[in-house]
Parts: structure tokens; C-alpha cells; sequence
């Protein structure tokens, strides 16, 4: 009689009509229905069609119980809830309309700009696959890679929480950049994510067949993230207004002929004058109030300067001697810190200014995360830094669990150990290791502890504060 | 029940159905899904173009009969997707769950929540746990009588006390 199944053409594509209906829901408030008769109400996020049909839902709560036992609490709101394809039963969508000016058809200023980067992150999707599977360590099993319509198909999740937005002061690239990048990390969380209790991390839009066997007691595998509410959100939300000003930087280490040209953008670029040979930094990302960032300009001998971007417990901070040309960077939007080259920074090249020159790759000091919950957002904070040479360390600063029914860090596996190590060596010849933290990747907002812990190796100090290793520092031309 | 092929559920066929959870709903079949074993069902609302949609997993089907046939509900329909709309419509639905998140309580009864809720018509309130925090200042507690309004300039702490008998009053007429 009739078609059973269709292919719809959509622009420029074309897909079956499932995929379309399903897409046409995000966003939209929907009731999910799962097998023991609970009934859980949420945004419809995103769908897998990984080994059936599973759906991921936002701000969801249960508003039916069921008849089985469920790890979602009757009053809670659960910030990102995975329902398995075993448990679903129906996705019931209310008030639905399907044709395109329903939908909401203006286009605002960023969809260029995003669609652009989409484009683009296309183009690299292969060598990005390439370089992720490579670094996968032996435990993930997630090895299979996933095909390349279905990351087209999730290209669209949203990453940027609406704090963190409300952050930024509405860069165009910076957002953009964000969204393509935190793609790619969500697609890379979901191959790898394991969820063996309430307390994993790590949900995604497309969701394994790990995620399955990790479930069999639930009907609807829970993931909660910053489950407790106001209190924290609002100081979050203070933490954010005291420093309206700080942008976020999150380029792209994975598509490096991107994102160098759009580095210098926020506030929390590495700053290396240009008159300056080796501007040696570490840069400490404040992922938990106790961070700190190093600024040690290269020439002046005894401006061995110690920036703390927020108020915290001092922590210990090793300076880094300028003989290792280290730079640490990464963005982290729930901790707006600010490289100023006045107020806490003495920069002793005249004229130096607040040229931003090519970044320098370096390595993240990480101290332990394990006080106060910061909320970051973690897509939108990996730290990379891509060097003019596109040599780069990609350091990973992944959001801390807000969850503080969650003690124990999650194990983490490194997920991406991608380092590409300068070309130049130390000054005494050897090679300047960088330990890149283990991190999870994940779709925004979701909860992990992460152990950042990414010493910094130098390989010589010598007693005098500074010197300087001449004008070419060590990095020869590259740099200069 | 699972459908070998996929020609009973043709595609503008109107179907009542009921479900092993015991559900039952009419629709017209929007697609069937063979991959998947998903049924999406379009339910006739009222008016206009907005409609009920439903993603059925078929193995869940009782039962169902068959109503009549009609168009391809889809086929009339512009096919195309604007991602970016898609994505500012679900960061602007997060924002507005989480704001109504934010004045619902946690842990505290129904009649708290209807006592926050008739307060916030006129006064800032917030939650802090179980406590209704009126104009950041004035604190009401468990169980939410004139007694229990604490703190705060005592202008600001009697407006709270009128304000809170008033709204209880009210609630009582109610119910």
C-alpha cells in the first residue's frame, strides 16, 4: 500500500523520516515512557540510533512512577537523563509542528558563523577520528568509529550552558568555536564513556552499547549533573559576575589549521611579547578555587610574578624557570581569568604591550580538584594551544562534579594524549616531556571529577630566577 | 509484538492502538521505522498545525485496529531542518526549566511550594533549602505560618506576615 519508510531530502541530505521526526522534536518538551510504566518529562536533547533507539532528555524529572526501581528521585530534576533503547518505550512529543517556519526559521548572526565551522569540522572529522583512535588508550573499547552521518546528525547539540553564556561577552568565533569543538568532544565522550553507577559521567548523544550493559538494574540510566540546585548555580553565578569582563578561550587543538587564527581572541590567551625570546608561562587554570597562574616574563630577571586569578587557599606553585619555554593555557568559562599584562603582571619588555603573539605550547599544572565544586563547562574549556608551528599540547581541563553525592573522582581515562611535542628541545638538549592529565570528554554539562595532574617537568632549574637564554630563546625562530 | 514487514503500518493509515503499559491512542502512522522497530504516530489535536507526536516502540503494541487511510502526514510537509533553530530552541527551553527550577523547592510539601508560589506574585522570594527567602532578607521556615517569618527590617518583616496570612487565607478558600 502506502511507503512504510521514507527517505525525506532535506536540503542536502537525506535521511530517513524517523531521523527527521526525531530532530524535529529537540528542544521541544517532551514525556518519555520507559518499560516498567515510569514516565519521565524532560527537553528532548538527543536521540541514539546505536543498536536501537535511546534518547537523551535535559532537566528531566519522573512525573510517573513505574512499577521498577529507579535511580531518579521523585522531586528531583535531572540535568541530562539517558534513556537506553532497552528501556524506552515511547517518546510522546506535545504540540509538534513539523514545518519549517514552526521551527523557527530566523537565522541570527552565529548560525553563519556556525554553520561555517561545521563545514569545516567536516573536512577534519577524518583526520580527528584518526588522531582520537590513536590515542585511545587499551581500556576503551570504544574503538569502532562512528559514522560520519551520526556526527553530522549530532552537530547540533547544544554545548554552551546558558550560564556560561551569559559569561561571555557574545564573540562570535569564540561561541562558534565552542560548538564545533565541543562536537568533536562529545563525540569522542560518547565512545568512551562507561557508566557502571549513578555516579559516571559522561552522557551523550550518541549512546554506546556500553551504556547498555551498564544499566540492566535501571529503567532509565540517570546522569546527573549539578543535581543540587540554587544554591550552587547562584554562587556560580556570582563566581561569573565578578568577572564579567573574562571571555573564554577555547580554540580547537583538533583542527589546528583553524584554529590558530582565531587564538587571540580571549582574555585567556598566553601572552608572550614578541620582543620577548621565550616568554615562559604556566598558566593554571582555576578549576577549582585553588589554582593559580604563573607569569614569568622573560626579561626581567627578577619578575618572577605569581598572578591568583580568584581568591583561594594559596596553593604552591612551582616556578617555572624560563629555560623550559612552557605555556599553560586553558579556558575554563566558570573561572574567568584574566592575563593582564598591568594590574598583576609586570611585564618588563617596554612595549610589549598586549600583543598577543603566537601562542606557545606549554603544559597545564593542574592542582588536585577537590575543593569547592567549580562549574565549568567543560567542552568549552580544553586546554590547547596551538602553536604557530601547529605543535601542541592538548591539555584537557574538564569540569569538576558538581554533584556532591559524588565523593569519589571518577576514573578516568585519557581520552586524548595527542601531544605533539615541540620540536625544540630544553636547553640542555633534552626533550621537555609534557604529562597530559587524564580527562573525560563529555557533552557539556556534564559532571565529572576530573585529577588534573599535569606537573610540570623542567628539566633543569637554575639559581638565578631568570635568564635569559638569549634572543632567540629556545624555541629558535619558530616563536619569534 | 514485532512486525515482520512493514506494510500494516502504512505510512497515512490511521491506527488505534493499545499498548502492553495499557495506553491506548489513535494516530496516523507518520513512518515506521524497521531498524529501529518504531511506530511514529501523529495524533490529530484540536487545531491547527501542531499535533501530538509519538515515537512507539512496535514491541510494545498490544493491539491495534485499523481506522482508514490517509495521506502521507509528512509528505506535504517542507523537509528541512534548521539546526540552529533547533539548538536555540532547546538552550532557551533549558533556560526556562532551570529558572522554574529554581522556585521549586526541594524536599518541602505541596502546601510549601503553593505558599512560595501565591508569595512570589507579589514579593521576590527565593528558596534556600526549605526556607522561603522573601526580599533576601526576611526568612520563612517550616511550617510557614506568621510565626515563623524571621529576619529582616521589621517594615519588610510585617509585609511578609500580612502578605503570608493573606495568601493562606486564600489558599484555604481554595481548597
Amino acid at each position: 500500500m502506502g511507503r512504510s519508510n521514507k527517505n525525506l531530502v532535506t536540503e542536502d541530505h537525506t535521511i530517513s523520516s524517523m531521523l527527521f521526526i526525531t530532530m524535529s522534536i529537540i528542544g521541544l518538551p517532551v514525556d518519555v515512557h520507559v518499560k516498567d510504566g515510569s514516565v519521565y518529562s524532560g527537553i528532548f536533547h538527543t536521540a541514539s540510533f546505536d543498536a536501537g533507539f535511546g534518547v537523551v532528555l535535559k532537566q528531566a524529572r519522573m512525573t510517573k512512577k513505574g512499577k521498577g526501581l529507579s535511580n531518579v528521585g521523585n522531586e528531583v530534576l535531572v540535568d541530562t537523563l539517558v534513556v537506553l533503547a532497552d528501556d524506552l518505550v515511547q517518546v510522546v512529543a506535545k504540540e509538534v509542528a513539523l514545518t519549517v517556519d514552526a521551527v523557527g526559521g530566523k537565522m541570527t548572526g552565529d548560525c553563519e558563523e556556525a554553520v561555517t565551522l561545521e563545514v569545516r569540522s567536516s573536512e577534519n572529522r577524518p583526520v580527528d577520528a584518526e588522531q582520537v583512535n590513536q590515542s585511545r588508550q587499551a581500556g576503551d573499547n570504544n574503538s569502532k568509529g562512528k559514522p560520519d552521518d551520526r556526527r553530522q546528525k549530532l552537530e547540533f547539540n547544544k554545548k554552551n550552558d546558558a550560564k556560561i553564556q551569559s559569561l561571555h561577552s557574545g564573540h562570535e568565533s569564540d561561541t562558534c568555536l565552542r560548538r564545533v569543538k565541543a562536537d568533536k568532544a562529545s563525540d569522542q565522550s560518547s565512545e568512551t564513556e562507561r557508566s557502571t553507577s549513578p555516579d559516571s559521567t559522561c552522557t551523550h548523544s550518541t549512546i554506546s552499547e556500553d551504556l547498555k550493559e551498564a544499566s540492566n538494574n535501571f529503567p532509565a540510566k540517570f546522569i546527573e549533573k549539578s543535581a543540587p540546585r540554587g544554591k550552587d548555580r547562584t554562587n556560580n553565578a556570582k563566581e561569573f559576575k565578578l568577572n564579567p569582563a573574562a571571555k573564554v578561550f577555547s580554540p580547537s587543538f583538533l583542527y589546528p589549521n583553524s584554529a590558530s587564527p582565531a587564538v587571540p581572541t580571549a582574555a585567556n590567551m598566553v601572552y608572550m611579547p614578541n620582543s620577548c625570546a621565550a616568554a615562559n608561562m604556566v598558566y593554571i587554570p582555576n578549576n577549582s578555587p585553588a589554582a593559580n597562574m604563573v607569569y614569568i616574563p622573560n626579561s626581567s630577571p627578577a619578575a618572577n610574578m605569581v598572578y591568583i586569578p580568584n581568591t583561594s587557599p594559596p596553593v604552591p606553585v612551582a616556578t617555572i624557570q624560563p629555560e623550559v619555554g612552557f605555556n599553560t593555557f586553558a579556558s575554563q568559562p566558570s573561572v574567568p581569568t584574566k592575563i593582564s599584562q598591568n594590574g598583576n603582571l609586570t611585564v618588563g619588555n617596554a612595549g610589549s604591550g598586549s600583543q598577543f603573539s603566537q601562542p606557545l605550547p606549554y603544559a597545564a599544572h593542574y592542582p588536585p580538584v577537590l575543593s569547592e565544586p567549580a562549574y565549568l563547562q567543560p567542552t568549552n574549556s580544553p586546554a590547547v594551544m596551538v602553536g604557530r608551528s601547529a605543535q601542541f599540547v592538548y591539555v584537557q581541563q574538564v569540569a569538576q562534579d558538581l554533584l556532591h553525592g559524588v565523593s569519589a573522582p571518577f576514573s578516568t581515562r585519557p581520552l586524548l594524549n595527542h601531544v605533539q611535542f615541540p620540536k625544540h628541545q630544553g636547553p640542555h638538549g633534552q626533550p621537555i616531556p609534557v604529562v597530559l592529565p587524564a580527562a573525560v570528554l563529555a557533552s557539556a554539562q556534564q559532571p565529572f571529577a576530573i585529577q588534573n595532574h599535569v606537573p610540570v617537568l623542567q628539566p633543569a632549574f637554575t639559581a638565578p630566577p631568570i635568564s635569559v637564554p638569549g634572543p632567540n630563546g629556545f624555541y629558535g625562530n619558530k616563536f619569534s | 509484538m514485532t512486525m515482520e514487514n512493514g506494510d500494516e503500518f502504512a505510512v497515512g493509515c490511521f491506527l488505534s492502538i493499545r499498548t502492553t503499559l495499557g495506553d491506548e491512542f489513535e494516530g496516523q502512522v507518520m513512518t515506521f521505522d524497521r531498524e529501529t522497530n518504531y511506530l511514529v504516530l501523529q495524533e490529530s489535536s484540536k487545531h491547527g498545525p501542531r499535533r501530538n507526536i509519538r515515537l512507539l516502540k512496535a514491541d510494545y503494541i498490544k493491539d491495534f485496529t485499523f481506522l482508514g487511510q490517509g495521506q502521507d502526514p509528512l509528505h506535504s510537509h517542507d523537509c528541512s531542518l534548521d539546526l540552529n533553530a533547533l539548538q536555540s530552541r532547546e538552550e532557551l527551553a533549558i533556560r526556562q526549566a532551570e529558572a522554574d527550577a529554581e522556585r521549586i523547592g526541594v524536599g518541602v510539601t505541596t502546601e510549601a511550594q503553593n505558599i512560595f508560589d501565591a508569595l512570589s506574585k507579589t514579593l521576590p522570594v527565593r528558596w534556600d533549602k526549605t526556607v522561603i527567602v522573601v526580599m533576601n532578607e526576611v526568612r520563612v521556615s517550616s511550617p510557614y505560618h506568621s510565626e515563623c517569618v524571621i529576619g529582616g527590617t521589621p517594615a519588610a518583616n510585617d509585609r511578609v506576615k500580612k502578605v503570608l496570612d493573606f495568601e493562606r487565607k486564600r489558599l484555604q478558600l481554595r481548597s
